[in-house]
Order: structure tokens, then C-alpha cells, then sequence
């Protein structure tokens, strides 16, 4: 009897976490489309300029968020693009090639650098431009590239954890069936072991997406400004949306400038579902490509 | 005919870790004959294959000590001594899992993926050797109209045939089948059982079996493994 009371309470429990959750989630995005609705116009985006003479690169955006728009996307798809090769890389090593006594060695490093907190990272990429700038070029100053490299060293663990978890997790039968047909162990990852975890590094990338379009800290260090406009090149200046909520929300002036904030967050998250999008998009294609040059 | 040895395993040890699976085991396989491996389940008999590939160089932890030479038509092969190209051995001794266990593909594209892993073939020749194999297997009937379909819409017993028209298309010298019908029904066990049987002029085959009557109607000869050792039978 006291039993089944305690398993009634338990999956109450249960019901009531998961509901917080989603009120939560409920709760922040219905409080950002409420607030900031009304401050999504042309003018958040674009500014003075007209729309299509903006997009062309014909005008110059001066008040408008297009500049981080474009910033905070080129941002994390060079982020994503240098941390993705490496983590996989390193993540197949873990879970195919590395042996034991090494693997914990590198598996706590990874630990070690995820838990790096990013202001610190930053730090990292800061140090990186000084060094650079002393005895490499005194032209390396703080840019896109910096801060895109800086980005991809924090969320290179997730990438390396997802993929080093997903491989384990194929079975050890679909591990073995290609080897067991004459295939080199390069052959079986990129012919079985990758497609088959394709979902799991797709997890990765996403979680990578979501933090590098975020993250505020590492790139006030690195590189990024209140206004420049369009970035221009990798080794230039740029802006990027998670600043412009930044500053705009600890030190606006008047009613309309905090409606921009809100406004620039409802765009943030739609960068980061367009992000997740496109991600989900081309895991669909390789993984109908896996085999296909079997 | 018959005495001439294909295999000869010499103290074979295997272990996991700690765990000693089998122990300065040594066994004969004669060239062209079935040789079926019995006994009780989780004794080693799968792993006893695997140490005849060296697929158990894939298995993490697993260690194994010992000599196993296997004499090739073009001269013998010490399996664990000198350094070579492992998919090599692995292309001539072939095996086939418990489970069927084709991969995602087409049919056609499943029985070619040996021959395109190995890559040094063109496509009409690939089709050549894939319908062959299939031939072999029993199996090219059943699929010939339907080569571009995925494998798994074929049932449990073409499955398996699959897989073994997979393992033949590389004309392995030694053919390795771990416990092939027991996932099958019996009439489906029955047609793999002929298979084999009509393989044998062309294989040395090894089967794994834990249905003592299969065994003494396919196998000529047969071995016995049970706490950690490898005794012949019959």
C-alpha cells in the first residue's frame, strides 16, 4: 500500500519537474515575444537604411542590429567549423585507437577544459593576440579569427565527448561487422562508426552552436565592438548580437533602446534555430550519403 | 585428402583482462571439411573464432597468446607472429555472426562491400562476383529482381544467406559461421545447413553449433569446448 502511494508521489514528482521545465522555457520565451514584439521593425535590423540597399552592401546599417546579424552568424559557423574537425578527430581517437591508460589521461584534460569557466578562455584568446602581436606581426590585433578560435577551444569537450559516447555506443557487433569483412580500421570509421553516430555528434554541434552564439565573455575579450558595421574581413573587428543585448540592456537610455534589447534577443534565438536547422539539415544528407559510395 | 591441415592451433590462451576465457588450447582443422565447434553457451566458442582472424585485435581488452598458423594456398601464415595487413587475413578468413547482420544498403551493395572495401575492382566485375556469390548462397533467386532493394526487407533465413553470400564473394580459403541458424526457423536452418554442405568442396569451413543433432549430420569432424578447453569429439 505505501508502496504504491510512494510511486504515486514519485511520478508526481516526475509530472511536476518536467512541467517546470517547460513552464520555464514557456515562461522566458512568451516574457521575450511580449516585451520585445513590438521592437521587432525593419528599423531593429536595418536602421536608417533601407532594407535591400543594406542587405546589397550598398548602405551603411548605423542604428540597426544587421552588422552583429551577420557578426554573431559568422562567429559561430567559424567557431563550429574549426571546433567540429578537431573534436571529432580527437573523439574517434578516444574510442577507437587510444589506449586505456592514456585515454583517462586525455578524458580528465577534456573534463579540465570543459570546466574552464569562459571568461577565462577568453583570457586565453587574449593572451594568444598579445603573444601574436609581439613576436609573430604587430598587425594581429583582437578580431573574428581570434575570437573563432578562442570559441572553438570552448566547446571543443562537447564536440569530443558527444562523438567519443556515440562511438561507444555502437554495438560491438556493428563495430566488428565491416572489420570482419576485410576493412582497414579507417574504413570502418568512416563507413560504419561515424554515420552510425552521426545523431550523437549532430548533439554535439548543436550544443556547440548554441554556446559559441551566446557567449559574451570570451569575445569582449577578443575582438568584438559596439559598432564597426559589416565585418569586413577574419583579422577586423566585428559585432555580435549577444553584445549588443549586453550593453544595450546595462546602459540604455531611454524606453526605446531597452525595446531594441528585447528585440535583439528574440533575433539571437532565431540565429540559433536557423543554426540548429542547418545542422539538422546536413546530418539528413550525410547520413543518406553514408553508404552510398559503399 | 583428408589429413592435410589447414589450421593448427597451438596453446592458444584468450583473456579479457583478468578473465582467462581459454586456456594453452590446441586444435586441428582439416582442409575441406566442416569442423563444428560445440558446447555450452558463454564458454568461448565465438571467442575461439575471433582468435583465428584476429578480430580480436578489435575487442577491446581482449589478450590472446599462443600460435595459429593457417596454410594458405600460397603458403602458411603464422596468424600471430610478424607484422602484415590484417584486413588481408581477415579477406581470406571470412565470418559470418550469430545474428544476420547486414547493413543498410541494397542487397547488391551489401554482397559488394567486401570487393569495394578491398577496392581494386570495376563495377561490371563487382556484379559478376556478386551475382556468383549470391549463386553460391542460394540465395539468387530469391533476390535476383530485386538486387536494389534494402537487405532488411528479406527475411531472417535470406538474411543470414546474405550475409554468407557477403563473407564468400572475396573466395575465402577458410569460412568461419558462428551458430548460423539459431536465430533461424527450421526449414530456413535447413537450406544453410545444404549450404554449407555444398560449400565444403570449395572451404574449410568451421561452424559453431550448439545443436548436437546438426553437428553429426554436417559436421566431419568436431571439437568440444568446455571449462576453458578445447577437446576433440567423436
Amino acid at each position: 500500500m505505501s508502496s504504491r502511494l510512494a510511486q504515486r508521489v514519485l511520478m508526481a514528482c516526475c509530472w511536476a519537474a518536467a512541467l517546470l521545465l517547460i513552464g520555464a522555457v514557456a515562461a522566458v520565451l512568451g516574457f521575450l515575444l511580449l516585451k520585445g514584439a513590438g521592437a521587432l521593425t525593419p528599423e531593429l535590423i536595418f536602421g536608417e537604411a533601407e532594407p535591400l540597399a543594406a542587405l546589397s552592401g550598398r548602405a551603411q546599417v548605423f542604428d540597426g542590429i544587421l552588422p552583429a546579424i551577420v557578426g554573431t552568424t559568422a562567429l559561430v559557423l567559424l567557431a563550429v567549423g574549426i571546433a567540429l574537425p578537431v573534436g571529432i578527430a580527437a573523439g574517434v581517437y578516444f574510442a577507437v585507437y587510444a589506449p586505456a591508460g592514456l585515454r583517462r589521461v586525455l578524458s580528465l584534460l577534456t573534463d579540465v577544459l570543459a570546466s574552464i569557466p569562459s571568461i577565462v578562455v577568453g583570457l586565453f584568446g587574449l593572451t594568444l593576440v598579445i603573444l601574436m602581436h609581439k613576436h609573430l606581426s604587430a598587425r594581429v590585433y583582437p578580431s573574428l579569427l581570434i575570437s573563432g578560435v578562442a570559441l572553438a577551444c570552448l566547446v571543443l569537450p562537447y564536440i569530443i565527448r558527444t562523438t567519443e559516447v556515440a562511438i561507444e555506443g555502437v554495438d560491438q557487433e556493428t563495430r566488428l561487422t565491416a572489420l570482419a569483412l576485410g576493412a582497414s580500421r579507417l574504413q570502418n570509421i568512416f563507413k560504419v562508426l561515424l554515420p552510425r553516430s552521426l545523431s550523437g555528434i549532430l548533439s554535439g554541434c548543436i550544443l556547440a552552436i548554441g554556446r559559441c552564439a551566446e557567449d559574451t565573455a570570451v569575445i569582449m575579450l577578443t575582438g568584438v565592438v559596439a559598432s564597426v558595421g559589416l565585418p569586413g574581413s577574419l583579422l577586423g573587428r566585428y559585432e555580435a548580437v549577444p553584445f549588443f543585448i549586453y550593453y544595450t540592456s546595462s546602459q540604455y537610455a531611454d524606453q526605446h533602446e531597452l525595446m531594441q534589447g528585447y528585440g535583439a534577443a528574440i533575433v539571437l534565438l532565431a540565429i540559433c534555430s536557423w543554426l540548429f536547422l542547418l545542422a539538422w539539415i546536413i546530418k539528413g544528407r550525410l547520413a543518406g550519403l553514408a553508404f552510398r559510395r559503399v | 585428402m583428408s589429413t592435410e591441415v589447414k589450421i593448427s592451433v597451438e596453446n592458444l590462451t584468450f583473456a579479457y583482462g583478468d578473465h582467462v576465457v581459454l586456456d594453452q588450447v590446441s586444435a586441428r582443422f582439416a582442409a575441406q571439411r566442416i569442423t563444428a565447434i560445440t558446447g555450452p553457451s558463454g564458454q568461448g566458442k565465438s571467442t575461439f573464432l575471433t582468435a583465428i582472424n584476429r578480430l580480436s585485435d578489435e575487442i577491446p581488452g581482449a589478450r590472446v597468446t599462443g600460435r595459429v598458423q593457417i596454410n594458405f594456398a600460397d603458403g602458411p601464415l603464422d596468424v600471430y607472429a610478424g607484422r602484415y595487413y590484417l584486413p588481408d587475413l581477415r579477406r581470406r578468413v571470412g565470418l559470418v555472426f550469430q545474428k544476420p547482420n547486414p547493413l543498410p544498403i541494397s542487397i547488391a551493395r551489401n554482397v559488394m562491400l567486401p570487393l569495394a572495401l578491398a577496392g581494386r575492382h570495376s563495377r561490371a566485375r563487382k556484379l559478376e562476383r556478386c551475382e556468383a556469390a549470391l549463386r553460391d548462397a542460394f540465395l539468387w533467386d530469391e533476390v535476383k529482381d530485386r538486387l536494389d532493394r534494402s537487405a532488411l526487407e528479406l527475411s531472417g533465413g535470406q538474411q543470414q544467406r546474405l550475409c554468407i553470400a557477403r563473407a564468400l564473394v572475396l573466395r575465402p580459403e577458410v569460412l568461419m559461421l558462428d551458430e548460423p541458424t539459431s536465430s533461424l526457423d527450421s526449414e530456413a536452418a535447413g537450406q544453410v545447413e545444404d549450404l554449407l554442405v555444398a560449400l565444403r568442396d570449395r572451404c574449410t569451413i568451421i561452424v559453431v553449433s550448439h545443436y548436437l543433432e546438426q553437428v553429426s549430420r554436417i559436421a566431419d569432424h568436431g571439437y568440444r569446448i568446455k571449462d576453458r578447453k578445447v577437446v576433440p569429439v567423436g
